[in-house]
């Protein structure tokens, strides 16, 4: 962990970019022989605090419409700038006349490769309605169908978040269970609530016909309707322009906040009768399908978030993931496996329909689930990855899992998540680069360039992105791809590379903004330059996502193998040794890491994913590919703080040796912190010496790592499970799951230290891992 | 009217046997002359006395001739009743008779007269009053004078006569005095013309020749005129103001009418011009036809047979009411006696054959064999009612508790014991009178057998003396347990249902009826409003207001909720309350203007579909989305005249089965709708109609709505649907003796099996026509039964079956057949089968069908049965006798009217099928009466004042008319009326102040009172609160109140008198 890249406090910077390979090989037959991939993670909208905010529109270049940047040759006399992607010459517009070597708009300064366009009517590609700056909709979707218990702590969790909102964002509520309740907020006589069944599929135009919001005189009509024919003036509908009944469901946080407290007050767990030995009837496919089409009415282009709170699998109608006879358990990885699971992939593809749908309409998908069983969130998964939603996994509504999490998303300030609506990405780049696709929360929007490489991972076949939701934390990871031969001279006419990540987004407080971020790096031949500019931290995630994204995707694709396989490649590639010698093999620093990120993810839940239900592994992929590195990195190989007497807090070793009676650990795993007390801290503990004066010391240390867990929870969103457990404990498996299993009870004679701990388990340790790839890498392939 | 005779018949009683009627057939045929004479004596029966058979029609000798026949009927009755109970049928058969038809009014007036009889006999008919008459002589001469010709010359009138006559003499002597007071001569008048009528109807009575003449005469129809109007004319009643049962019934016999008129009118002028009604006879004359010859013919007449000469109007029947209340023993003699006519009012005294009003057969004899029954032309079917209003005075029905192992039936048709069924072998074992098979006597059911045949118990047992039970039900007749009480209420609320004050009627009406729910944990309701979508109300909730839930997929709908939306009403009146005062105001600004009425329909049933129940629709516009909506075909039609020319009547069917399947569905959960049609447009009634009339339920329609005048109908409407008499979850099935079966049923029901009729609700207002075949031969001598029984569930969740047996002797007869004919329900029958037909067949089709019913019928008499046919000489049965006039009327019905509104046609159609039988002559014939001059009238004992015929003759410009067919009340106001009268009437100074919208209020002063107490009695006997319109001369209105004028010569048909002639011709064509 005492990586020097980890001691670098900030390894994105002000550019939010952190690539695979800092330089980049020249051909394409260099660059598969890299092994990892050439990619970059980005950032998009990663708050900085030297970013500048330029309240104006950028000039973009004629023909590829890169915006200008601190790498634009300027000739400062004839005012022209010259596209670094394309080489067009541009003339600056008049207002920019002024300028000068020294009087330079902050887009040329060359240490700010980021910068932020405010605008106030940006067109983003994709042509939605400019004039807006309407306020964000949170439209919150409430299942019903639990014990009574639940619903009060998911209420109260509601209650708790409009409390939040701000004033102007509107507000929408949909309650169901086995059918779907639409409630209509704006109705002063009575409650009033639109109810649709549960076992419909239903399509967004007759959502809003049957809510009264179809545009006027359009197709008001089933199939039965054209009967009608003579009937009196069947044009004469309600309301008076289109799309004003939306206000009717949708209200300001402000006017409509004390109808909701009362609404939720009434509202009980669903009534309709479950037979017995039968799952309850929730139709959460329908209920998202009806919130979708009631997003659908509001103004195209405003940002809405349609949050989820779900207690159970969908049993009824589309979307539905297992049957209502309770004898038939939710689907494992085994029954996807052996293609056991009747209704997976008739869902899958409902809500990859959803997801479309909500990304054509720029809305989000937030899905807080909590249950003891599964929910779907695998089948989900498509849909809220596709529009970056936010997903919560939890066990109870009443668990701060769930309920610190859920009001993380409506704070404001330093604690916000910086939620963003209606993003759009795209990158430009210069020649010989093409893009492949990126792996995260977002959607390709098809655009074809010459950059689009022909061989896709994740969201690929274009150059522009739709991005529903994100937020300052929001990760991408970008697939580049090298089209030059090897003929192509190296010198070549630049000797640098340019790219250029342009987001377009409406920030939290309904702001249309523009951050354009151009990066540079350098072509190289020869490995060694190569070494030099690995990151193995972003190697190592990098692995890990598109593991995952092979996983997922490829049929009987084995990760281990293919993992191992890289590994050893990398190693005969970058390793210096003497062939067939296993003890000469050295690896140079940049890489030392990397085959312990391997080992550790090689027994991660990415990989060893029957250990999980299918909805814990889509939760744990959707988080690996939106998080920050440095957090990925912790989901892949958690970090281990020991805490002792008499010394400071320091990192552990990932191992069961760093077990002792007198420390506590705190590990962190990303999903879970762990609070480990060795035996004599726990004893010591359970007698209370903590509370005599004499042993203040004790106590403080006991403290720290809660304190210390409590920074990192506080930062982290979803909040992590907190385990405080003691050693043999039952908890502790928390922690010893994620030790390097050095000792077991295969060399527990010999590996017997005082106060340390054994692991039962087959699992190889890093140990043996590494003699096997030491000896794999040397071998002659 | 018939049916007096048909007590007759009962009057046969002393002759028990059956002989008698083949016996009389037989001294029909042979002594046709001395029939003639007899009848003829018969007729005027009253006036042989005097031998006035000619005066039958003159005043003069009525007067003589009738003051004797009043008194034999008037004893006889008495006596009967008395006798009734136990053995003599005759007597009370008699005495039923007389009341039947104009009877009644003389009737009433002899108890009157009596001290110590009126009381009695309101209460207990047979009881209390027979005593006293028992005692009467008359008994011991009836039962005494088997022979039946002696009678008819002097039994009657000597044995009454005797006995009664100081007492006739005291009470107001009504023979003598009648004549001498102004009063009897307006009396005398009358009679004339009830003696036309009561001549043919005594003779039908032929029964018994004997009786036929004198008692029959008096018992029957025609006969009761005669006596009732002795009695009737002023003296009677004035004096009897104690008639306890407000003479309601009504009269066919024209006779009456006259009688009735002739009160009113003054005496004077009747007396001279003659028969018929006072008013009429005047204008009779003019007409020029000779009264006198009618009546001989009459005369010869040996049956009860009414001739008229084509063109004289004053002879020609008309229908009249009386007031009078009539007793009425289903048995006599172990015999059935024919029911009195439905129109009047009348009390049954229940011993074997069950109420007319549960059942009445079209023929009160059974033709034996089909070709029999071609040959009358008649048709033989029943209807039946099978939960009628009972009279109050009438014994409530005897429910019988057999416990667990439920009712005795018959083990092969299922029929249930009843008490004709004949126990033997000491009572071991039974035949079943309706399959004869014999089965074993349950031992717990065993009883020894008296000396008289019967069980020794029978007359304990109600199951085995009365026509009418009710079983409670064991378990095996119940599926589930009874389903609770549920109404649902589903209110319109689209745009012009707002703006029309519809939704908030239907709200208030809601609101109101309420409190009249039956109490209770039973009692479920629910409400939902719709437009273009549908809204639930959940009412079960703790907290603040209700909550409303929107379906808004009409095209696939569903319930909101599994449960909350039908809730206990005790527990959720608060809301209902809050949410009914809230609804118009909510939706005020609703601007859809679409309604998903089949939507919203199916929806509800989904919510009630657990328990079943009720569902009342209140719905203002043509359904125009979702399910089952609809189109306006009226209007394309109209805009596609080729193709609406074509065949119109396509217009009345069902546009497509999509209501109808739903309707199905329905019925199949127990869910009954009830339609409330609040309309001011065309919303093809055809078409909607078939939920509610499949459903058991029924159509109430208000056009063009206003929400003024209407609010007080819809919510009497309302309250009477929810709160009448009415059973759930029902079942029924007619059975009957071998050798007939049941061919078709008819009504407001769902039919899934051919045997069984399912009825989600069933009330009292509902009658069902069951017509039936041959299929084999019956026995002369044995008697034919009908049993219905009906399985439901009442309000309060009690599972019953209501078994009603009717016992009718067989007969080879023809003419037997034709004196048995009951016209109300023969009437009743033809309307019902024209209303069936007319949405699949032309129009003209069904008229000229309906016509020739009447003509063949008449024709088949004619031929086979009259006497002697003069040409130029109409022959008709006396109890068919108003056969044409009642045809002519349905004719110029709304439904058989070519230029009707398609939904007015539709709405009747739909209207007349479940129409009870009492119902069926008003609507078609409805009851006018002069209200201007109720100040001047003296009508203690009868709120509503005598009958005005149908025609602009009687209406004069000073006058107001009020005209009342059970669905409207037209109120007529002429162009020079005095302004007082206005003024006490309306509070208005002129008749231009009386707007469409105009209400009727009570003022403060007679005149007023009296008319609200007429409305208010018509409202009670017609169990509706009828749609009240002012009509003004010279407007549509007026022309409107015109066109029910049936006797006056109109577009769709002719006059009276040209009608008449018009069937005289046919007739005669197809004699030659």
């Amino acid at each position: 962990m005492a990586a020097p890249e980890l001691a670098q406090t900030d390894p994105e910077g002000i550019e939010g970019v952190r690539m695979t390979w800092l330089n980049w090989p020249r051909s394409k037959v260099e660059a598969s022989k890299c092994v990892i991939p050439i990619a970059a993670s980005i950032q998009p909208i990663r708050p900085h605090v030297d970013l500048q905010i330029l309240p104006y529109t950028p000039l973009r270049c004629k023909t590829c419409s890169a915006v200008l940047n601190p790498f634009c040759r300027v000739d400062f006399t004839a005012l022209i700038w010259i596209c670094p992607f394309c080489f067009q010459r541009n003339h600056f517009p008049h207002h920019y006349s002024s300028i000068s070597q020294t009087n330079l708009p902050a887009e040329l300064y060359p240490n700010f490769p980021s910068v932020e366009y405010l605008i106030p009517n940006y067109q983003n590609p994709q042509n939605f309605n400019p004039a807006v700056t309407s306020s964000p909709i949170y439209l919150f979707v409430l299942d019903t169908c639990m014990i009574e218990e639940e619903l009060e702590f998911a209420k109260s969790a509601l209650k708790r978040a409009i409390g939040m909102l701000p004033e102007n964002a509107m507000v929408g509520f949909v309650s169901y269970g086995t059918q779907v309740q639409v409630h209509e907020l704006g109705f002063s006589e009575m409650s009033k609530v639109y109810v649709f069944r549960g076992s419909k599929d239903i399509s967004k135009d007759q959502v809003l016909e049957q809510l009264g919001l179809a545009v006027q005189g359009s197709r008001r009509a089933g199939p039965g309707m054209q009967k009608s024919g003579g009937g009196p003036s069947p044009v004469a509908g309600a309301g008076a322009g289109p799309n004003t009944g939306i206000n009717r469901f949708l209200l300001p946080a402000s006017e409509c906040e004390y109808t909701l407290n009362s609404l939720l007050d009434e509202l009980v767990t669903d009534q309709w009768p479950i037979a017995p030995g039968n799952r309850a009837l929730r139709c959460t496919g329908v209920a998202l399908s009806v919130a979708t089409g009631l997003l659908g009415a509001s103004t195209a282009g405003t940002g809405a978030r349609m949050i989820a709170l779900v207690g159970g699998p969908c049993t009824e109608g589309p979307g539905s993931i297992v049957s209502k006879d309770l004898s038939d358990p939710v689907r494992s990885h085994k029954d996807l496996d052996k293609d056991a699971a009747p209704f997976f992939k008739k869902a899958v593809h409902f809500y990859d329909e959803l997801g479309k749908q909500l990304v054509s309409q720029g809305h989000v998908l937030d899905v807080f689930a909590s249950a003891l069983d599964q929910v779907g969130i695998a089948e989900m998964k498509v849909a809220i990855e596709k529009t970056g939603g936010l997903v919560v996994l939890a066990e109870s509504f009443g668990h701060s899992v769930f309920k610190d999490s859920f009001k993380r998303i409506f704070e404001v300030g330093e604690q916000s998540l910086g939620l963003a609506f209606n993003g759009t990405l795209e990158v430009n780049c210069s020649k010989d680069i093409k893009v492949q696709g990126i792996i995260g929360p977002c959607t390709s929007l098809e655009k074809k360039g010459p950059a689009v490489a022909s061989t896709v991972i994740g969201q690929g076949n274009t150059t522009a992105w739709k991005m529903c939701g994100l937020d300052k934390s929001s990760c991408l990871t970008v697939f580049f791809d090298v089209s030059s031969s090897e003929k192509s001279d190296p010198a070549g006419p630049s000797p640098q590379l340019y790219i250029q990540f342009l987001t377009s987004y409406q920030s939290s407080d309904g702001q249309m903004r523009l951050r354009v971020t151009t990066v540079t790096r350098r072509w190289v031949v020869g490995s060694e330059d190569l070494v030099q500019g690995f990151d193995q931290e972003v190697a190592a995630v990098v692995m890990a996502r598109l593991a995952s994204y092979k996983m997922e995707m490829e049929e009987g694709f084995d990760a281990t193998r293919w993992l191992d396989r890289n590994l050893i490649r990398l190693c005969s590639k970058f390793g210096e040794y003497r062939k067939d010698d296993p003890a000469s093999f050295t690896l140079n620093s940049c890489f030392s890491l990397f085959p312990q990120f391997m080992f550790n993810l090689r027994r991660s839940q990415f990989v060893q994913v029957f250990n999980n239900s299918p909805d814990e592994t889509a939760y744990f992929r959707i988080l690996l590919n939106r998080e920050t590195i440095s957090n990925a990195v912790v989901m892949i190989q958690p970090s281990l703080i020991s805490y002792a007497f008499n010394s400071l807090p320091a990192p552990a070793l990932l191992d069961v040796q760093s077990i002792a009676a007198d420390r506590i650990l705190l590990l962190d795993s990303y999903f879970s912190v762990v609070i480990f007390h060795g035996m004599t801290i726990a004893q010591w503990r359970n007698m209370g010496y903590q509370n005599q004066p004499e042993h203040q010391g004790f106590a403080m240390l006991l403290q720290a790592p809660q304190e210390d867990s409590q920074l990192i929870i506080r930062d982290r969103f979803p909040v992590p499970r907190l385990v405080v457990c003691d050693q043999h404990g039952s908890q502790a498996r928390f922690l010893l799951a994620k030790l390097n299993p050095s000792a077991t009870y295969s060399n527990a004679q010999e590996m017997m230290h005082t106060g340390s701990d054994v692991i039962f388990t087959d699992d190889v340790s890093l140990q043996v891992f590494i003699d096997h790839l030491q000896r794999l890498a040397v071998q002659a392939s | 009217m018939s049916t007096p005779r048909g007590p007759r018949p009962g009057a046969f009683p002393p002759n028990y046997n059956p002989d008698t009627l083949a016996g009389n057939l037989q001294n029909l045929r042979i002594n046709q002359s001395n029939w003639q004479q007899s009848n003829n004596a018969g007729v005027s029966g009253a006036p042989r006395t005097s031998n006035a058979l000619p005066f039958g029609q003159q005043p003069p000798p009525f007067a003589a001739g009738q003051s004797r026949p009043p008194p034999p009927g008037v004893f006889q009755r008495v006596p009967a009743p008395p006798v009734a109970p136990g053995q003599s049928t005759l007597r009370p058969d008699v005495m039923p008779a007389r009341p039947t038809g104009p009877t009644p009014v003389s009737q009433p007036p002899p108890f009157a007269s009596r001290p110590p009889p009126p009381g009695v006999l309101p209460s207990s008919i047979g009881g209390s009053a027979a005593p006293p008459y028992s005692a009467i002589a008359p008994r011991p001469g009836l039962s005494g004078s088997p022979t039946p010709p002696q009678m008819s010359s002097n039994g009657p009138a000597g044995i009454g006569p005797p006995a009664f006559a100081p007492r006739m003499m005291q009470s107001g002597s009504r023979p003598p005095p009648p004549m001498g007071n102004a009063p009897r001569l307006s009396v005398g008048p009358v009679q004339s013309p009830t003696m036309l009528s009561s001549q043919a109807s005594s003779q039908p009575l032929q029964t018994r020749p004997g009786f036929g003449s004198p008692p029959a005469v008096s018992s029957s129809v025609g006969q009761p005129g005669p006596p009732f109007s002795t009695f009737p004319q002023g003296p009677m009643f004035s004096g009897s103001s104690n008639m306890p049962p407000p003479p309601g019934s009504l009269s066919f016999p024209p006779a009456h009418q006259g009688t009735v008129q002739s009160w009113p009118q003054q005496p004077p002028q009747v007396g001279p011009s003659h028969p018929t009604p006072g008013a009429m006879q005047q204008q009779q004359r003019i007409f020029g036809m000779p009264p006198g010859p009618p009546p001989f013919p009459n005369q010869s007449m040996a049956l009860g047979q009414t001739v008229l000469s084509q063109a004289d109007p004053n002879h020609i029947p008309r229908y009249s009411s009386s007031s009078a209340v009539i007793l009425y023993e289903t048995r006599t003699d172990n015999r059935a006696n024919p029911p009195p006519p439905t129109t009047s009012t009348y009390i049954v005294k229940d011993n074997g054959n069950c109420s007319p009003r549960y059942m009445r057969c079209t023929l009160n004899q059974v033709p034996c064999t089909v070709d029999l029954l071609s040959t009358s032309a008649m048709q033989l079917a029943l209807l039946v009612q099978p939960l009628a209003l009972p009279h109050p005075s009438e014994e409530p029905i005897h429910v019988v508790d057999f416990g667990e192992s439920g009712p005795v039936r018959c083990s092969r048709c299922k029929g249930y014991i009843n008490p004709f069924v004949k126990f033997i072998d000491q009572g071991r074992r039974f035949i079943c009178n309706l399959c004869g098979f014999t089965d074993e006597t349950p031992r717990e059911y065993h009883c020894n057998m008296g000396s008289d045949g019967r069980r020794t118990d029978a007359d304990e047992r109600p199951e085995l003396c009365r026509g009418t039970v009710e079983f409670i039900a064991s378990k095996e007749y119940m599926l589930r347990d009874p389903m609770p009480a549920v109404f649902f209420f589903l209110v319109d609320v689209s745009m012009h249902a707002i703006h029309s004050g519809a939704t908030a009627a239907a709200c208030s009406a809601i609101s109101q009826v309420i409190p009249d729910l039956p109490e209770g944990p039973r009692t479920m309701v629910g409400i939902a409003t719709f437009d273009s979508s549908i809204h639930f109300y959940n009412l079960k909730r703790a907290m603040q207001q209700p909550l409303m839930l929107i379906v808004p997929d009409v095209q696939d709908v569903y319930t909101p909720l599994e449960s909350d939306v039908v809730v206990q009403l005790s527990e959720c009146r608060q809301h209902l309350e809050i949410l009914l005062d809230c609804i118009p105001r909510m939706f005020e600004n609703n601007r859809t203007t679409d309604s998903a009425f089949g939507a919203a329909a199916k929806a509800a049933f989904l919510a009630m579909k657990n328990t079943g129940g009720k569902l009342l629709v209140f719905q203002s516009i043509l359904p125009s989305t979702g399910m089952g909506s609809l189109s306006a075909r009226e209007a394309e039609g109209r805009s596609n005249m080729s193709d609406g020319e074509k065949e119109p009547h396509k217009l009345l069917q069902p546009v497509d089965k999509t209501l109808k399947t739903m309707a199905i569905e329905f019925a199949e959960y127990q869910v009954c709708v009830d339609l409330f049609i609040t309309t001011q447009t065309y919303v093809d009634i055809a078409s909607l109609s078939v939920v509610p009339r499949t459903t058991g339920g029924q159509v109430y329609y208000y056009y063009p709505f206003s929400a003024l005048s209407d609010l007080a109908k819809l919510s009497n409407d309302l309250r009477w649907n929810v709160t009448r008499p009415q059973g759930f979850e029902a079942v029924m099935r007619v059975r009957c003796s071998q050798g007939i079966q049941v061919q078709e049923y008819s009504g407001n029901f769902c039919k899934r099996i051919p045997t069984d009729v399912d009825l989600p609700a069933i009330d009292c207002d509902k009658t069902i026509m069951v017509s039936l075949k041959h299929d084999d031969k019956l026995q002369e001598e044995s008697e034919c039964a009908f049993q219905c029984a009906l399985l439901y569930t009442t309000v309060y969740g009690q599972r019953r079956i209501r078994v009603s047996t009717l016992s009718l002797p067989c007969t080879n007869m023809l003419t037997s057949l034709f004196i048995a004919a009951d016209l109300d329900t023969q009437f009743s029958c033809i309307l019902k089968h024209a209303a069936d037909e007319m949405p699949s067949a032309p129009l003209a089709q069904v008229r000229d069908k309906a016509t020739n019913v009447c003509i063949n019928i008449l024709h088949s008499y004619s031929k086979f049965c009259a006497t002697r046919s003069s040409s130029g000489l109409l022959m008709m049965p006396e109890a068919l006798k108003f056969l044409p006039l009642y045809t002519l009327a349905l004719l110029k019905s709304n439904g058989l009217r070519s230029d009707g509104r398609i939904d007015d046609r539709s709405f009747w159609l739909n209207y007349v099928s479940p129409l009870p039988t009492p119902f069926v002559i008003p609507l078609v014939y409805p009851r006018m009466i002069a209200i201007h001059d109720l100040e001047a009238k003296e009508l203690e004992d009868s709120i509503i004042p005598a009958i005005i015929p149908l025609s602009v003759k009687y209406i004069s410009d000073e006058g107001i008319y009020l005209l009342e067919n059970g669905v409207d009340c037209l109120i007529y106001i002429g162009t020079s009326v005095e302004q007082n009268v206005l003024t006490q009437i309306f509070g208005i100074s002129s008749v231009e102040e009386i707007s469409n919208q105009f209400i009727l209020e009570q003022y403060d002063n007679q005149l007023s009172k009296k008319l609200n107490a007429i409305l208010n009695e018509i409202r009670r006997e017609r169990c509706s609160y009828l749609r009240l319109k002012f009509c003004k001369n010279g407007d549509s209105s007026g022309t409107m109140f015109l066109s029910n004028m049936v006797e006056d010569h109109m577009p769709s048909g002719a006059a009276y008198t040209d009608f008449v002639a018009y069937i005289h011709n046919q007739i005669q064509k197809k004699m030659t």
